[in-house]
């Protein structure tokens, strides 16, 4: 039986199955299609109906069951999360699992088109340590992503002494995982 | 390949929680669908073979060197693990039976009205089959949609090959 306890290690190992049966294009189309789709139609409908309300009902036990260390910073117009641990990467990097070239980019592969079909817009970066911060906005909503400590304050994870990474990837304004660009 | 975490445990990959997230069988689920509306059938069992083989190889390994007893550790430590599951754990002589009551994956996708692939029960054999046939055994399943019987036993040119109409399609 395939099981949850590893969910993290099989899904890894299961983009880089798909990359190699047809590459690039169907691992998107397979976050797109069966992870913000299908696996998590409830996560859809919530914030689709409910917007930053439906971030937070989403959000909130979602990451607390898969035993993340997060803050999250809420307004009348940016959601934003500071990962401080993920469960997720943090799972492969304690096993040294590292089949597909880039796990991070999951997340931005099936929550990149929740958020364009539920009419919002994201600013993130990850640093493939474990750690990550996400804003989002309504997309008529032209206010650029935040400076670090400006909205979450001292929980703002850029903070950390670790956070700079030579291989942090940066998103602005975008729904898409091929949207990123390299920070240096 | 990868490397165990923690080589005592029967686990090949360990956690830092002692039970995972069962919404996580949505997207098991999904995978399946996926796969099979794109593909068709012969693709996921491919699918499920290649993780047997490759994903789960640290699981073969192990019970090639501890035997039955390994294969009985390691469903004891697995179905720990997942929630909400409900499974006998029987080791025999030349055999381990997995006498699986409640099972967790479909427990949870009927408690949140999922649509299940109907081969979905189908993994159990092929995964499984796909970790112990390199390492001389073999698995039966009989039963599914919630509940089955799945024999571990080492393989012998006269048992008979798994009938697939023996594993329930789950709705």
């Amino acid at each position: 039986m395939i099981g949850c306890y590893d969910f993290c290690g099989h899904y890894e190992w299961t983009f880089e199955w798909l990359n190699r049966l047809g590459g690039h294009e169907l691992v998107k189309a397979y976050w797109d299609e069966a992870i913000h789709g299908d696996s998590q139609a409830h996560a859809s409908k919530l914030i689709g109906e409910k917007g930053f309300e439906g971030m937070k009902e989403y959000w909130g036990p979602t990451l607390a069951d898969e035993g993340a260390v997060y803050e999250r910073t809420v307004t009348d117009d940016v959601f934003r999360i500071d990962m401080h641990e993920c469960p997720s990467k943090g799972f492969l990097l304690r096993n040294d699992l590292n089949q597909y070239k880039d796990y991070c980019d999951h997340c931005m592969g099936w929550i990149g088109p929740l958020m364009k079909a539920s009419g919002f817009v994201i600013d993130h970066e990850h640093n493939h340590c474990g750690q990550c911060w996400w804003e989002m906005r309504r997309k008529d909503d032209a206010t650029p992503g935040s400076d670090a400590g400006a909205l979450s304050g001292q929980h703002d994870v850029r903070l950390r002494p670790e956070w700079k990474s030579t291989l942090t990837d940066h998103y602005e304004r975008a729904t898409d995982p091929d949207d990123k660009t390299a920070v240096s | 390949m990868p490397v165990a975490a923690n080589a005592e445990s029967p686990l090949p990959y360990a956690d830092t929680k002692p039970v995972g997230h069962a919404d996580f069988y949505f997207a098991v689920n999904a995978t399946f669908r996926f796969i099979l509306q794109r593909y068709g059938y012969t693709k996921l069992v491919d699918y499920w073979r290649d993780m047997g083989g490759g994903y789960y190889r640290p699981v073969g390994e192990r019970w090639h060197s501890r035997g039955m007893t390994g294969v009985a550790e390691y469903w004891r430590a697995f179905f720990a693990a997942e929630p909400g599951a409900d499974v006998e754990v029987i080791e025999l002589e030349d055999e381990v039976r997995l006498e699986v009551k409640v099972c967790p994956a479909i427990r949870h996708l009927h408690e949140h009205g999922r649509e299940i692939v109907p081969s979905f029960c189908q993994q159990c054999y092929f995964v499984n089959e796909a970790i112990a046939q390199p390492v001389g055994m073999t698995v039966r399943v009989c039963g599914g949609n919630g509940s089955c019987t799945q024999r571990f036993l080492r393989s012998t040119a006269d048992l008979p090959p798994q009938n697939l109409e023996d594993i329930a399609k789950a709705s």
